[in-house]
């Protein structure tokens, strides 16, 4: 059974489509990612689902009931839909306990026990008497993740749950944000902008665009075999090379690879760094190869990012192994070592 | 925060709950709305009461401002009977047919320039205008016999008045209702030409003229009177009444009504009774050193007789029209 | 509620539509609007210039005894503008004090615009004045922090950054006063400045030609939808909540250096004009009346019923502007931003036209009411509640609306979330808006002389009965004894503020 399920879902703000006919299920006990560039719409379809806006047309249902469609329009507070927003929205005149206990209810037994309980979920169990603005950023994340799952909910939504933190916290607090939700084994719905985040913490991804769903998928399927151009480029780093198809294979400056399910004609080849293979010297197993010449490299300590110039004067990107270490100026054959994409030209 | 608020509701809820409980516990009681002031007849209602054993619920305010609280209160107003500082706001009354025609045994007790011709209402007290003079400095024979001849060159800047004061401003009325619009404003002019003193109200006038400030000023005669009473015979400022009904010696009417609303007309005239009756105006001779219009009751012996002043004569309800009066003051500078 | 006098005035105007149009079209009534609105922006500028500084002086800086500052600041507000006036007129006016002190013949005059100006500028200006104080402590210093590290020099962080999150208490606060200035007439007669209220008063006082006054009571409020209309573009659908993660911090002080000379000299200066002047001048005119003279019985009572009365007022106020700030401040719509405007007519409305409104409608709707203390504390709450508003509506600018929805996903109803969260967040705003319409009714005196129960005598009426028949240095001692009550919640609603977080 669906957890969270969309169907058809509109809404529009004045002239403008914020979303456009999305339909989306999100199976129970899994992790989703809504991403997608910022104006996409899908921080709307996050309040539509808490209920915090209503849709124009469509149906959204949760555990089975509709929430929102027709006639029907179950009000956020009886929805039992956990929310972390952006900016935390932790209540600043309550402490750390009192937020959480908030989402209990006056008539909740055993309130303290459950807000002991959640505190230690999200490990913050010494700071329970803490007023909001006296923990860091990181903890005031993890207090507003412990409210919203305190009250037990159905599911859980987060609205770019990690973007108020700098770059060093980010990565520990995402892992430590999925083995929360893992632990409460909740359903949750997180709204992202950032690839990486999405592809590294959720089960499933649904990359959104003006207000649609391009795609649905598992982080793997969405990387590797992406719906459309806009897809691939939007995931990851990738450098388009013109091909031409014939007979089930294409042809492109570097290669000639299948292209299953591509019609004849003008293609585009999507390549992404890391099926670009640098070397010197003649390459093994009589692959096709060209030579080109180092533009620059930028060093990030584990991995590097080489620019080569092909002969036609296009440029491709390399992602390899910190060694060996290329300058500008080498030069250097250039292979394919990994899938590649190939669309119809044209159509982004 | 919210506990709070909701104490003060519930605090607010019970205190309102009681007021509304307790609103109408005096059915019996007579209510007066009163136009003059509680410092001047405040005595004389509790006397009345005490006498009597007659009880009053009384709403003092502004002469003007009760009557048009009348006016919007209608046939639903709780008042029975009202006390007003001046003749304009009972005719503003009576012209509105707010007011219950009074029996001649009360009307006749005062003559007739001081009451309603309509008999619906009577004048308790008259108040008259005055020269108030420096008594050292000035003989009566002095001083000018006229307004008129304030503006002269011999009064240049030794006249103080009080532009804001009512009492100026019904005088200002008269002066146009009797003399035209020309005249009054050529004699404000011709004041303000003369380097008239300006004083906030009546009783700075009369101090200047004891301190020596100024020599002569337009005033209200029981300014005065009171002055003596509180500090013997030889204080130094006198009144002088301008003779040959010179607007000078204005005479302007306290007085009383019933309301038509009123469904104790019975009770309410026997209070009428009472302030028209020798103790009720003996109080007014004694207390507000006012004249007492009925009952043969005699002024302060320190005042001018009452029928030796020659007042100009004027339906004195006329003397409600004061907005173009205003506006005159204004336009000739005196506001 | 607050439309009710408006109401009045419809149903008085239809009455007699020739008499209303005549009395509207003379060229008189169009002068003196001109004159009244020249007055009215003037006094709304000048009190912005003072009560802005003096808000960040006594909030955010180490100021010397801010706290004190903070309470003497707010406190010429209680100070009745007739008083204001009489006391400049006895002060600087023809053979006055300051005439006796310097031993000079002539000062320059004090009649006219400039008195008014004045008086009205000293007596007004906490209007501005609390609103900021109440938006300072809750603004969130890390913008201002944010702005100072992109090379803003504290003065330019000052306009660039806090003016602007200021900009909707600095315009709820300007209204108060420009529809106080408009609806005075207190101040304006003594001074002698000619203005609309004038003609209002004569129409009522010396005419008795309601259908006129009704008339031009109407163009008033004309005239003050104008005004809330240019208020109102001050504000146009703006975010003034924070929009960073994270919950916010405490303000730090801002050290005034070697500008607290001028600092002190400054909030010292304001204070002196507008609260150690009159209340020297009260006091010397309280020890001139013989001390038996003072009823003190009387004006103990006096002062019990008009704190009775301001508190009840101010507390139904709060609570019944907290629903129309909330509306108006979350969910702005036409018919909403109608609502709030109209329910600043009653602010604009000189205030015997809203009594005379009430007893109209009182004697009819309410017979049971009428002249109890309910109506009384209704008429305060119809005359003030556009005060409470504006302060709560400012406060509530500044809560992120994530933090109410967040209790609305936690499984709260919208009342529930209103009382646990939005109220206690918008308590600063909340407690402003009381002590606003407190100051403001403990004073009044149009509509309790006419809708007081019988027997209800406040220090409002009780100076009013001790100076109408005589000198105003009679009303000297209930003057003072207004000015401590007031100065009591006033104090504690300021330091509270101060303590909070």
């Amino acid at each position: 059974m669906s957890a969270i399920r969309a169907i058809a879902v509109h809404k529009r703000f004045g002239d403008c489509r914020a979303v456009d006919g999305v339909t989306l299920d999100v199976a129970e006990g899994d992790v989703c990612a809504l991403l997608g560039p910022s104006g996409c719409g899908k921080t709307t379809m996050l309040r539509l689902l808490a209920g915090f806006e209503r849709p124009d047309s469509g149906c959204l249902m949760v555990g089975g009931e509709i929430i929102a469609g027709g006639k029907t329009f179950v009000a956020p507070e009886k929805r039992r839909i956990g929310m972390v927003f952006q900016d935390y929205a932790l209540f600043p005149h309550m402490t750390v306990a009192a937020n959480i206990r908030y989402a209990l209810g006056r008539r909740a037994e055993r309130a303290g026990e459950r807000v002991r309980e959640v505190l230690e979920l999200v490990g913050l169990s010494e700071l329970g008497e803490r007023h909001p603005n006296e923990l860091s950023g990181g903890q005031q994340q993890r207090v507003a993740l412990a409210r919203a799952l305190a009250g037990t909910p159905k599911v859980v939504l987060l609205d770019e749950p990690f973007s108020g933190l700098d770059a060093g916290l980010r990565a520990r607090v995402r892992q430590e944000v999925r083995q929360i939700l893992l632990a409460a084994g909740v359903t949750a719905l997180f709204v992202t902008h950032d690839q990486e985040e999405a592809l590294s913490l959720a089960d499933h991804v649904a990359v959104m665009r003006d207000g649609r769903i391009e795609q649905v998928g598992t982080p793997e399927e969405v990387y590797g075999r992406p719906a459309s151009r806009w897809v691939a480029e939007f995931l990851g780093e990738a450098d388009v090379l013109p091909g031409t198809v014939s007979e089930g294979w294409v042809e492109c400056e570097l290669a000639r690879v299948p292209a299953e399910g591509v019609g004849a004609g003008e293609a585009e080849v999507l390549v992404r760094p890391e099926s670009v293979a640098l070397s010197i010297g003649p390459a093994a197993g009589g692959r096709t190869q060209v030579e080109g010449v180092v533009v620059e490299r930028e060093f990030f300590g584990h991995d590097q990012l080489v620019h080569v110039e092909l002969p036609s004067g296009r440029r491709l990107r390399s992602r390899s192994l910190s060694y060996p270490v290329w300058h500008p100026g080498d030069r250097v054959r250039v292979q394919l070592d990994g899938p590649v994409n190939v669309f119809t030209a044209g159509r982004s | 925060m919210p506990k709070t608020l909701l104490t003060l509701l519930v605090l607010t809820a019970t205190a309102l709950g009681l007021a509304a409980c307790g609103g109408d516990d005096d059915g019996d009681a007579l209510v007066v709305y009163s136009g003059r002031n509680q410092d001047l007849v405040g005595d004389l209602l509790e006397r009345y009461q005490k006498d009597t054993g007659s009880k009053l619920e009384i709403r003092y305010g502004d002469s003007a401002d009760l009557a048009a609280t009348l006016l919007e209160e209608g046939d639903n107003s709780p008042a029975d009977v009202f006390l007003s500082q001046d003749a304009g706001a009972l005719g503003a009354l009576e012209a509105e047919d707010r007011l219950q025609a009074l029996p001649q045994s009360e009307l006749g007790k005062v003559k007739p320039r001081f009451r309603s011709h309509t008999g619906h209402w009577v004048g308790l007290t008259g108040r008259s205008r005055v020269i108030a003079y420096d008594k050292r400095e000035l003989k009566e024979s002095d001083l000018p016999r006229s307004v008129f001849d304030v503006p002269k060159p011999e009064w240049k800047g030794r006249v103080g008045w009080a532009p804001t004061n009512p009492s100026f401003e019904s005088f200002v009325t008269a002066m146009r209702k009797l003399k035209g619009e020309d005249v009054a404003r050529k004699w404000l002019e011709d004041m303000i030409a003369n380097d008239v003193k300006t004083y906030t109200n009546n009783i700075a006038i009369r101090d200047a003229i004891a301190n020596g400030e100024i020599d002569i000023g337009l005033i209200n005669h029981y300014y005065v009177a009171e002055a003596v009473a509180e500090e013997g015979p030889d204080y130094p400022v006198g009144v002088f009444f301008p003779p040959n009904r010179d607007l000078g010696s204005l005479i302007n009417v306290s007085g009383v009504a019933i309301l038509s609303s009123s469904e104790k007309a019975a009770q309410a005239r026997k209070f009428i009774d009472y302030l028209l009756s020798r103790p009720g105006q003996e109080y007014f001779a004694d207390v507000t050193k006012e004249y007492p219009l009925a009952s043969g009751v005699q002024p302060d012996p320190a005042l001018e007789p009452f029928d030796k002043i020659q007042a100009p004569k004027i339906d004195l309800a006329d003397l409600a029209g004061l907005q173009d009066t205003v506006k005159l003051l204004q336009e000739t500078g005196a506001l | 509620m607050a439309v009710l006098p408006l109401v009045y005035l419809v149903i008085v105007v239809a009455g007699a539509p020739e008499t209303a149009r005549d009395a509207i079209w003379s060229r008189d009534a169009f002068e003196l609007m001109l004159r009244s609105v020249g007055l009215a922006a003037a006094v709304t500028a000048t009190t912005i210039a003072i009560a802005v500084p003096l808000a960040w002086l006594t909030i955010r800086t180490d100021l010397p005894g801010r706290r004190v500052w903070a309470v003497l600041c707010a406190l010429p507000l209680v100070i009745p503008s007739y008083i204001g006036a009489y006391l400049m007129v006895s002060a600087l006016g023809p053979s006055g004090l300051a005439q006796d002190v310097l031993g000079v013949d002539e000062l320059p005059s004090i009649y006219g615009f400039t008195g008014a100006w004045l008086v009205l500028s000293a007596f007004t200006f906490p209007y501005v004045l609390l609103p900021v104080q109440a938006v300072l402590r809750s603004v969130d210093p890390q913008l201002e922090e944010a702005a100072r590290g992109l090379g803003r020099t504290p003065r330019q962080v000052f306009t660039s950054v806090v003016l602007p999150q200021l900009a909707p208490a600095i315009g709820a606060g300007g209204l108060l006063v420009a529809l106080y200035v408009l609806s005075d007439f207190g101040a304006v007669s003594i001074l002698r400045f000619d203005s609309f209220t004038r003609v209002i008063y004569t129409n009522y006082r010396s005419s008795f030609d309601r259908e006129s006054a009704a008339a031009l009571a109407c163009l008033l409020v004309a005239v003050t939808l104008v005004v809330l209309w240019l208020e109102g573009r001050t504000r146009r659908a703006r975010a003034y909540h924070r929009i960073a993660p994270g919950a916010q911090r405490r303000a730090v002080l801002v050290p005034l250096g070697r500008w607290r000379g001028a600092a002190l000299a400054f909030t010292g200066g304001v204070v002196l004009v507008a609260l150690v002047l009159p209340v020297g001048v009260l006091g010397y005119w309280a020890t001139k009346s013989v001390a038996g003279e003072v009823e003190w019985d009387t004006v103990a009572s006096a002062a019990g019923h008009s704190l009775l009365g301001a508190a009840l007022a101010a507390a139904v106020a709060a609570a019944a502007a907290l629903p129309v700030a909330l509306l108006v401040a979350r969910h702005r719509s036409r018919p909403s931003t109608l609502l709030e405007r109209l329910s600043f007519a009653g602010h604009a409305l000189p205030g015997i036209v809203v009594a005379l409104a009430l007893v109209f409608l009182g004697t009819r709707a309410w017979p049971v009411l009428y002249q109890t203390l309910a109506m009384l504390v209704a008429a305060y709450a119809i005359l003030f509640l556009p005060q409470a508003i504006g302060a709560i509506r400012a406060a509530l600018l500044q809560i992120d609306p994530h933090v109410e929805e967040a209790a609305r996903s936690l499984g709260r109803s919208p009342l529930a979330v209103l009382r646990t969260i939005t109220a206690p967040l918008a308590r600063s705003g909340v407690l402003a808006g009381a002590a606003l319409v407190f100051l403001t009714a403990v004073k009044e005196l149009p509509a309790t002389l006419l809708l007081a129960p019988i027997g209800f005598e406040t220090l409002a009426t009780e100076i009013w009965r001790l100076t109408s028949a005589s000198f105003y240095e009679r009303g000297a001692v209930p003057s003072l004894v207004l000015l401590a009550v007031s100065a009591v919640p006033l104090a504690t609603l300021t330091l509270r503020g101060h303590s909070e977080p």
